[in-house]
């Protein structure tokens, strides 16, 4: 199957904005938001989320966290189109597992070695060599991506499989055309009291979550992407998990471009009276499964059929103004 | 459409316990009054700090031991809300049962995962008397219990230091030693305040940075204004 042949479509929209705590402090925003292609639509599509870590040891998490999201998705994304067979589901799962995690540390470690040449820390006087940044031997004053210290989580739907990617906290959840909520990747104990596995500690590439889910008869509807400043605004799990089914609800029922629209209200509202923290939430739609609310929505798509048309207008493409 | 997606929102919630030795000791030289004083000073401190974050909800409580232990503020109480009920002293000085109380309370449920590092501050002019070990144990064995900022203060020096670092179990922060009600309403200041600030923060830290043992960032500890003729303990 190549990219031509695909039988979904998806769409990507999102949102990122400060907390509350960091709008009374005036901290940045350290949450980033990325997705490929550009246009939020497609197959394949990839979207990712970091969250910076906010102690003031990590103090350009912010940078850590838009260099994390935009190679992510770019590398990914570089791999997907890079298939010549989708259809070759365990050499793929394979590369997934195995080589995607330690290409994205190292890129990111290299971006942050790139950055941190043209912009010395205060203070910081040796060279950077791209490389052993993290080295499991290096010490703390070694080791200068600790200061760009950051989560990452990435999800990819292609046409055959979706690959799921998570480096430290934050949630993704997936809901089918029921409207049944999961999460696709196993919970990871050591995230718990504000401390999270992250792109700066040693050999971080042992430390992801990776998922990879053929598509078969049952795809998800939607797949969200949360950092955690948005779980931790509700009072308890079936709150933060009920966000699924309801935005599932209201795409069927006003269309995906009107919950793009309301995502920046509602995320101010859940930091505000909630945690305090930098919220982020992406939504990947299958446009299938949006009910002919979206003005994007690809159409002439059956469950069996190919797409034969592309989005009507350039302006209707979602999300180039939240990245 | 003005339906916000999820369930009810909510602060998340940041405990903070007070853990008071009232041992029949502390009522030699005014030691359980001058603490009584201090609590009650703090508690207007602490509702500032609340008020600075209004996205960490602050709760409070507190366990006195001597003969046993038991909760001297049962329920987690809003600062905002929070009142002082004078401490008395007499009997013995069971520490460990004391940890052990509070260990019950840290276990998820009734705690959440969603909550704040909680803060326990262990304050003591003694040694224990029962098995201080296994409460501690206890209190490790949750994970709210190795993640809470745990604080020391020892009042006197006949305080039992080794105790008190065991409990803290972070060679980076060394109990604080109050020799005087100056020294110790600066340190109930302290932790009331410049700790619960840091504690309140959603700042999240690597696991690996955290693997130290300090997962909330430690304010400088002030100045107990060293020996001096108004140590009294």
């Amino acid at each position: 199957m190549n990219i031509e042949e695909s039988t979904l479509q998806w769409q990507v929209i999102g949102q990122s904005v400060r907390g509350a705590v960091h709008q009374r402090t005036g901290m940045p925003n350290q949450d980033a938001i990325c997705w490929r292609p550009e246009s939020g639509i497609g197959s394949p599509l990839v979207l990712a989320i970091a969250d910076g870590h906010g102690s003031p040891r990590y103090s350009r998490s912010h940078i850590g966290a838009r260099l994390a999201v935009e190679i992510a998705a770019q590398l990914i994304h570089n791999f997907l189109t890079s298939q010549s067979d989708y259809n070759n589901l365990s050499l793929i799962k394979r590369a997934v597992e195995e080589w995607l995690p330690r290409a994205l540390v190292h890129s990111w470690i290299e971006a942050v070695s790139e950055h941190l040449t043209k912009n010395a820390l205060p203070g910081v006087e040796r060279s950077v060599r791209a490389g052993n940044r993290n080295d499991e031997s290096a010490s703390e004053s070694e080791n200068f991506t600790i200061a760009y210290g950051a989560t990452i989580i990435a999800v990819a739907v292609a046409p055959a499989f979706v690959i799921y990617l998570q480096l430290g906290d934050g949630e993704i959840l997936t809901v089918d055309d029921r409207s049944q909520v999961s999460r696709p990747l196993a919970k990871d104990e050591r995230l718990f009291a504000n401390e999270t596995t992250s792109l700066c500690a040693p050999e971080a590439w042992r430390d992801f979550r990776v998922g990879f889910q053929p598509i078969t008869n049952e795809r998800p509807a939607l797949i969200l992407l949360a950092t955690d400043g948005y779980p931790n605004s509700f009072r308890d799990e079936s709150g933060f998990l009920k966000v699924g089914s309801d935005i599932l609800t209201a795409i069927r029922a006003e269309g995906v471009d009107k919950v793009k629209d309301n995502l920046e209200t509602w995320l101010t509202d859940s930091t505000n009276a909630g945690s305090g923290d930098d919220v982020t939430l992406g939504i990947i739609c299958s446009l299938e499964s949006a009910g002919g609310k979206s003005k994007n929505r690809t159409t002439g798509i059956t469950r069996s059929g190919r797409k034969n048309a592309e989005p009507s207008s350039s302006s209707d493409l979602a999300g180039a103004d939240s990245q | 459409m003005s339906m916000r997606p999820g369930g009810e929102l909510a602060t998340r919630p940041l405990h903070f316990i007070w853990i008071a030795d009232c041992s029949g000791s502390m009522a030699v030289d005014g030691k359980i009054q001058s603490l009584n004083t201090a609590i009650k000073e703090a508690i207007p401190h602490m509702q500032e700090v609340a008020d600075e974050n209004p996205n960490a909800q602050v709760l409070v409580r507190a366990v006195k031991f001597s003969d046993g232990a038991q909760w001297h503020v049962s329920q987690p109480t809003d600062i905002v809300d929070f009142k002082w009920d004078d401490l008395t002293a007499g009997g013995v000085t069971a520490m460990g049962m004391a940890l052990g109380i509070v260990a019950d309370q840290l276990k998820i449920p009734p705690m959440t995962d969603r909550a704040l590092p909680p803060v326990l501050v262990l304050i003591s002019d003694g040694q224990p008397t029962d098995d201080f070990a296994g409460g501690l144990q206890a209190l490790m064995n949750e994970p709210w219990g190795r993640k809470a900022v745990r604080i020391a203060i020892a009042i006197g020096e006949d305080a039992d230091q080794e105790v008190l670092k065991k409990f803290i179990a972070n060679p980076e922060l060394k109990p604080l030693q109050a020799n005087s009600p100056e020294s110790l309403t600066k340190y109930i200041r302290w932790v009331s305040t410049a700790v619960l600030k840091s504690a309140s923060s959603p700042a999240s830290q690597s696991a690996a940075a955290a693997a130290s043992g300090i997962n909330v960032p430690i304010p400088v500890v002030p100045d107990s204004g060293g020996s001096s003729a108004d140590d009294v303990w």
